[in-house]
This record gives C-alpha cells, sequence and structure tokens, in this order.
C-alpha cells in the first residue's frame, strides 16, 4: 500500500538530511510499528509518508513514496491526498480545533459527504469504540491529556482514509486505553487499511503489529517481527537489574487522610502517603485519577482541603509554594513549560538565582544528566530526550530533598527512560525521596521501591516492588 | 476558573433565537455605539445591553469582565488625558510652581470627556459581542457565518482564535507553577513586574507558535477548508422578531434623540 523507495530528505536551511536512503514497503491490510529515540526521524518518516513534506515543507527529497501505486507527488496537494491518508500528530491540544468533542468527529464525517444521517450514526459508533461517548460534549481545555489523544484519534478515525498514521499519538494514554487502541488499530488493519504507529512501548504494542522497523540516525537500523526488533534494542541496553531493596530512612513526606477538592468534585479523597529518604515511589493510575492533584501538594502549589501533611518534619497545612518549594523539587511532565532560557548554563542559573545558590555546581549537575558539553546550546534545540533531561537538571541543581516527577518519561523511547531512572536512583542514593508519576508498569516496578495505584481520588494498591 | 468567551450552555432568550438574528443584535448595537459620541446615549446603551443579558440569564457572565473593563476604562482616559486638550483646563499633573516644565500635561474637560466616551464605547461593544459568543455554540456561528458566504479561512480564524483562549489561559497557568517550582517569584515594583512576565510569557508564545504548525496540517488533512455541508436547521421563531425589534427600537431611540439633542 505504501512504497517507499530509496527516500532522503533534508529541512531547508539545514546541512544534514533527516533521512537518508529510506527503503520500506507496507502492504495493504498491515500494521507496522516505527520506533527509535528521539530526534531519529520518525516524525519525519510518518511526515514523508503522509506526503507533507512534498507538498507543505520546502526542504530537499530524494527518491519517491507512492500510496497504493500512485506516486505522492502525482497528488495535486495536501487537499488531495486528504481522501487516502490521514495522520493523528503527537500535540493532541493543537488537533481539536472545534470546541466539543463530537463536534470535532461530526466535521469530520461530514466532510467525508455521509448524509446527515448517516454521520449521526457513524458518530455514535466512533465514540464508542473509543470508549468517550461521555466526553461528546466536553470542550477540548477541559479534558485530561489521555482524553484529547483519545478525541484527536476519533476525528482522524471518522475520515475513513486507507491510511492512517499516528505520530506517538498514545504517549499519554494508561495502559488499558493504550491496549484498546491498538486493538481498534488491528481490526482496522484486518479490515484492508494500512497503519503506522510510531509507539515507544514496543512490547506492549507488538502482539497487535506485523512488523516494526528501528529508525536510528534517519536510516532504518532494523525492519524485522516486533519481538526481534524489541530483542535487538533490549540487547543495546545496559542489563536492567531490579532494584536492591534498602533500609528505612526518616520520613520526608507524611500525609494524614489528605483530600481536595474543586467544587464538589474531589480530586483527592483521603489519601495517606509517606515518603523517606531514600525511597522511590511510584504512582500509577488512568488518567485522571488524581495523580497530579496529589503530588501538587508536595512542593505548595496546592493545600488540601482536609487531611493534614508533614514535611521535612514540620506540619505545613497552610505554607506557600515560595516554603514548600525549598524542600520538594516538580518536575512537570512536559519540558517546554518550563523551559524559556536561549542557553541551557541559564536555564539552570535561572532556578538557582531565584534561591540565592550558588551557580558553581551547574557543570556537575549537567554531567550528571549527561548533559555535558551543551552547556552553550539553546535549550528548543535539544531533543525531546535531552530537553527531559535538562528540565530534571534545573530542579535537581537546586538541591531539595524531594523530588517529584510528573510522567518523566512521555514520550521517550526505552533507552532514554532508562537513562531518566539511573539518574533517580543516583539522587535517591544520596538520600533524596522521589515520587513519580507513570503510565509505564514496567519501570514502575522495576525501579520503584514501592508502587501505589490510583483510582477515583483514593490509593486503592500499594506494594513493595 | 473562569474561561473568556466561551459558550455557557443554557436556555435563555439568548440561546433560543437564531445565531443570525444574535450577529444582527450585535451589529446594530456595534453601530450605533459607533455613531453615538454622547455620553448619556452610550451609557443607555450600555444599560440596555446589560438588561437584554439579564433577561436571557447571562447577567453574571458579563458582570465578571467589569474589573477588565474598569483597567480598560481608566487607561483609555489616562490615554486621551495626556495625549488630548479641549475645554478648560481643571489642573496640571506637574505643579506650576516647578521651574521649566511647571503647568505641564494639563487636564482638561475635552480630554476627560473624551476618555470617558471612548470607554462607555468599549464596554458597549465588547458586552455586544460576548452577548453573541457566551450564547451560540461556536459550530452554530461559524454555519451562519458559513452561509453569509464569509469565506472558510476567515471563518476558521475566527473559530480557532475563540477555541484557544482558554487553552492559553490554561497553559499560562501551567508554565507559572513550573516555573514556582523553580523558586520563581516575580520581581517588586512596576519594572521588576514587567521583568518577571519572560519565563511565564516566553515558554507561552513558544508553544503556541509550536502548535500553529500542527493546526495548519490538521486543518489541511482534515479537509476542513473544502467548507462543510450546508447543516442549517436552525429555524427563525418569533422570538427572532422580538430581539431584532427591540435591536431596532434602540435603533430609533438613539437616533431620535441625536435628532432632538442637535
Amino acid at each position: 500500500m505504501i512504497t517507499i523507495d530509496h527516500f532522503s530528505y533534508t529541512y531547508r536551511n539545514r546541512e544534514h538530511p533527516v533521512l537518508r536512503d529510506i527503503s520500506l514497503s507496507i502492504p495493504k491490510g498491515s500494521m507496522m510499528i516505527v520506533t527509535g529515540p528521539s530526534g531519529a526521524g520518525k516524525t519525519t518518516l510518518c511526515r514523508a509518508m503522509a506526503g507533507i513534506l512534498s507538498h507543505v515543507y520546502t526542504g530537499t527529497a530524494t527518491g519517491s513514496i507512492a500510496i497504493a501505486g500512485r506516486d505522492i507527488m502525482e497528488y495535486k496537494g495536501i487537499e488531495e491526498l486528504s481522501h487516502d491518508v490521514s495522520m493523528v500528530f503527537d500535540d493532541a491540544d493543537a488537533q481539536l480545533i472545534f470546541t466539543t468533542v463530537g463536534e470535532e468527529v461530526m466535521t469530520s464525517l461530514e466532510n467525508r459527504g455521509l448524509s446527515k444521517k448517516e454521520a449521526e450514526a457513524e458518530l455514535v459508533r466512533i465514540l464508542d469504540l473509543l470508549q468517550i461517548s461521555h466526553l461528546a460534549d466536553r470542550a477540548p481545555y477541559t479534558l485530561s491529556g489521555g482524553q484529547k489523544q483519545k478525541a484527536a484519534l476519533a476525528a482522524t478515525l471518522a475520515l475513513g482514509t486507507n491510511v492512517l498514521i499516528l505520530d506517538e499519538a498514545t504517549s499519554e494514554l494508561d495502559e488499558e486505553a493504550r491496549n484498546l487502541v491498538f486493538s481498534i488499530l488491528r481490526s482496522l488493519a484486518d479490515g484492508g487499511r494500512t497503519i503506522v504507529l510510531v509507539e515507544h512501548m514496543i512490547d506492549e504494542a507488538a502482539k497487535y503489529a506485523d512488523s516494526c522497523v528501528l529508525v536510528k540516525d534517519g536510516t532504518i537500523a532494523a525492519s524485522k517481527t516486533p519481538e526481534e526488533v524489541s530483542r535487538i534494542i533490549q540487547k543495546s541496553l545496559p542489563p536492567i537489574t531490579k532494584r536492591p531493596g534498602k533500609e528505612q530512612g526518616d520520613l520526608l513526606i507524611e500525609a494524614t487522610g489528605l483530600v481536595h477538592c474543586y467544587g464538589d468534585f474531589c480530586a483527592v479523597d483521603g489519601v495517606d502517603i509517606t515518603l523517606r529518604k531514600g525511597e522511590i515511589i511510584a504512582i500509577v493510575g488512568e488518567n485522571g485519577s488524581g495523580k497530579t492533584t496529589l503530588v501538587k501538594h508536595f512542593n505548595g502549589l496546592l493545600k488540601p482541603t482536609a487531611g493534614t501533611l508533614r514535611i521535612a518534619g514540620s506540619t505545613c497545612n497552610g505554607h506557600s509554594i515560595s516554603v514548600l518549594s525549598r524542600h520538594t523539587g516538580l518536575v512537570f511532565q512536559n519540558p517546554d513549560t518550563m523551559l524559556f532560557e536561549d542557553t541551557v548554563r541559564k536555564e539552570i542559573a535561572f532556578g538557582l538565582k531565584n534561591i540565592g545558590r550558588d551557580q558553581s555546581c551547574i557543570a556537575d549537575v549537567l554531567n550528571e544528566v549527561g548533559l555535558a558539553g551543551k552547556e552553550d546550546t539553546n535549550p528548543r534545540h535539544l531533543s525531546r530526550g535531552e530537553r527531559q533531561r535538562l528540565a530534571l537538571a534545573c530542579v535537581v541543581a537546586m538541591g531539595q530533598e524531594v523530588f517529584v516527577l510528573d510522567e518523566p518519561t512521555t514520550g521517550l523511547d526505552l533507552a532514554e527512560s532508562l537513562q531518566i531512572m539511573e539518574i533517580l536512583m543516583r539522587l535517591s542514593d544520596e538520600g533524596h525521596g522521589i515520587v513519580m508519576i507513570t503510565h509505564n508498569p514496567n519501570l514502575a516496578t522495576t525501579f520503584a521501591d514501592r508502587v501505589m495505584k490510583m483510582s477515583n481520588g483514593k490509593i486503592v494498591c500499594s506494594q513493595e516492588a | 476558573m473562569q474561561e473568556i468567551m466561551q459558550y455557557i450552555p443554557g436556555n435563555g432568550i439568548f440561546h433560543r433565537v437564531h445565531p443570525l438574528t444574535k450577529l444582527l443584535f450585535t451589529v446594530i448595537i456595534v453601530i450605533l455605539a459607533v455613531l453615538t459620541s454622547d455620553l448619556l446615549l452610550l451609557a443607555f446603551l450600555l444599560v440596555a445591553v446589560f438588561l437584554a443579558a439579564w433577561a436571557g440569564g447571562l447577567g453574571r457572565g458579563l458582570t465578571e469582565q467589569i474589573p477588565l473593563l474598569l483597567v480598560l476604562g481608566v487607561m483609555l482616559v489616562l490615554f486621551t488625558v495626556l495625549t488630548m486638550h479641549g475645554g478648560e483646563v481643571l489642573f496640571t499633573l506637574i505643579p506650576a510652581g516647578i521651574p521649566l516644565i511647571g503647568g505641564g500635561l494639563p487636564v482638561t474637560t475635552g480630554a476627560l470627556l473624551f476618555g470617558t466616551i471612548l470607554s462607555l464605547r468599549f464596554a458597549v461593544m465588547l458586552f455586544a459581542f460576548q452577548l453573541l459568543v457566551v450564547s451560540t455554540k461556536p459550530g452554530e456561528l461559524v454555519t451562519t457565518l458559513r452561509q453569509l458566504k464569509m469565506p472558510i479561512d476567515y471563518t476558521l480564524m475566527f473559530l480557532i482564535a475563540l477555541r484557544f483562549i482558554p487553552t492559553l489561559q490554561r497553559e499560562g497557568i501551567r508554565i507559572s507553577e513550573a516555573q514556582l517550582a523553580r523558586g520563581y517569584a516575580p520581581g517588586d515594583g512596576m519594572m521588576g513586574k514587567v521583568r518577571g512576565l519572560k519565563p511565564v510569557i516566553l515558554p507561552l508564545i513558544l508553544n503556541a507558535l509550536g502548535k500553529a504548525d500542527t493546526l495548519g496540517l490538521t486543518i489541511d488533512m482534515r479537509g476542513y477548508r473544502r467548507g462543510r455541508a450546508d447543516t442549517g436547521t436552525l429555524s427563525f421563531g418569533a422570538l427572532d422578531g422580538v430581539v431584532i425589534l427591540a435591536a431596532l427600537a434602540l435603533a430609533a431611540i438613539v437616533a431620535a434623540t441625536n435628532i432632538i439633542l442637535v
């Protein structure tokens, strides 16, 4: 269905090609996974297959790409291509244009030329399929990251094209939702569609897909079955060993009966949690189960509606962010919500200046997160994995006792995720307490001392990993 | 958090009338506000729009905008006073006793009056527009604009602007939380506050620009620029007549008063 023949591509104003001599064939009715480190060219490859590079961007391309035997250059433009190919991008927010989820999907259906009656039936079916019927009348800004991704996928499925490309479109979904999406894609492939899926969780996606390519430095490093590619990746990684249990240190965080309500809705509903020196806790749970709301209490961004919270030995129910942030550092999910300076050094210095700390530690911290030598690089020019580590460095440099990380591995491949975990283990060995929210159950059980599962604002399960 | 300029579900008068009627109502009010330079008439228009909103059960949404309007009004008056002179001099901002520059920056009655008129005009236009936006589903508004043969690119622009206001509001809060977590404290004084904006505004703008690329591609790849099928199923009713008549009555009052005043 998709044939790529010796395709290379260089973006405008760049010296080096992003894709080099790619040849691939994806048969009709099959589902292919694309994986590889951030910055390897996966997104560019998707955009090449969708015809975006040839029809929207003005870089230099050689080689050819054909959809069902028809060269992409023969299409008049993206407009005509959109009848055959659709794509879900990684930023879900930017793909929700209308003011409710229902309208978003409905517009796609109407553009497809369905009659009002057909479109309405199809709308119900698609929302049902993705289990988001209850979100039909909700505005995009009221949705969680995972819900937005489902809505963006629904609007794209509604186009009913023969080729469907997903570029990290499942990164914010929890395990259950990911498996739902993968199984929908599988049934679409079985129905004759061609599916391309950029995915880091290949072990989970493996049983649904037919093939897998590993992209590295703009070339195809391997093109095999998902299981074989997974083995290749595993082999290139340092051996992953379960973290040994540690003796208990002093209490850093102690919350009892913590409640946080927004109006009538209690996002956190009676949580007891403790964190000790040198301990790593993983918090898992579905989208919207209250994980982020919970951890925002630890650095004072939120104040509990009820319950008590002790941090570093003192009760601090009413303490503000300026007091608590001296004990707890919080790294948000998306590094781009904090990076604003024009060099890596200045970015780290910002936090240090704010708390009046000496800047001599910058080199050490960069070394610790594997960004040594990048002091003068613009943070926005770093890859996603590097930006994530820089965001971590910015907070680690401030040296608090507790570090809280909200989804530190979203958008990272396994190797990059392990780099982050390694940094966290070192920090815990130095005596810091660490809380991380994650959607990756393997990381949670391998690297945390305790895994807590949240559901509807409560901790429903807490076990030693 | 209160979202600015977002559709509020309801079943008041304004929710039940045709979007075209509301559009017409808004346009008439805006034209009246532009054509009238009389303080009392503008105040009357403001009250009229307010009563209309109140009757439609949307009074609260509008009153929440009052602080913003006050700030805007004060700034407008200030600018006019500084840049325009007319009528009697009430006092000077720099006392006459100071050598060389003494007696500078006079505050005049003409400037004060004009500044107040400008503020009122803004308030009337903003309220009228807000009444339209909060009572109309964006999709219906877009369909109506399409039926009026407005080019699709403009209607999409309008739609996207409305859609992304709350998203940017939220993103702004997220960024400021992330910076607070890094010990960021906005500086003291006016200059400190302005400088302190950088860590929040810069990521906000850069991230918004980053979204623009994906947004544009999505619009093209979902074929939105083809323009959607005509789905105008809303019909005009008696209530539409009432709203249009009300707008026309306002126009008549304003026109009549203008003639009498002249």
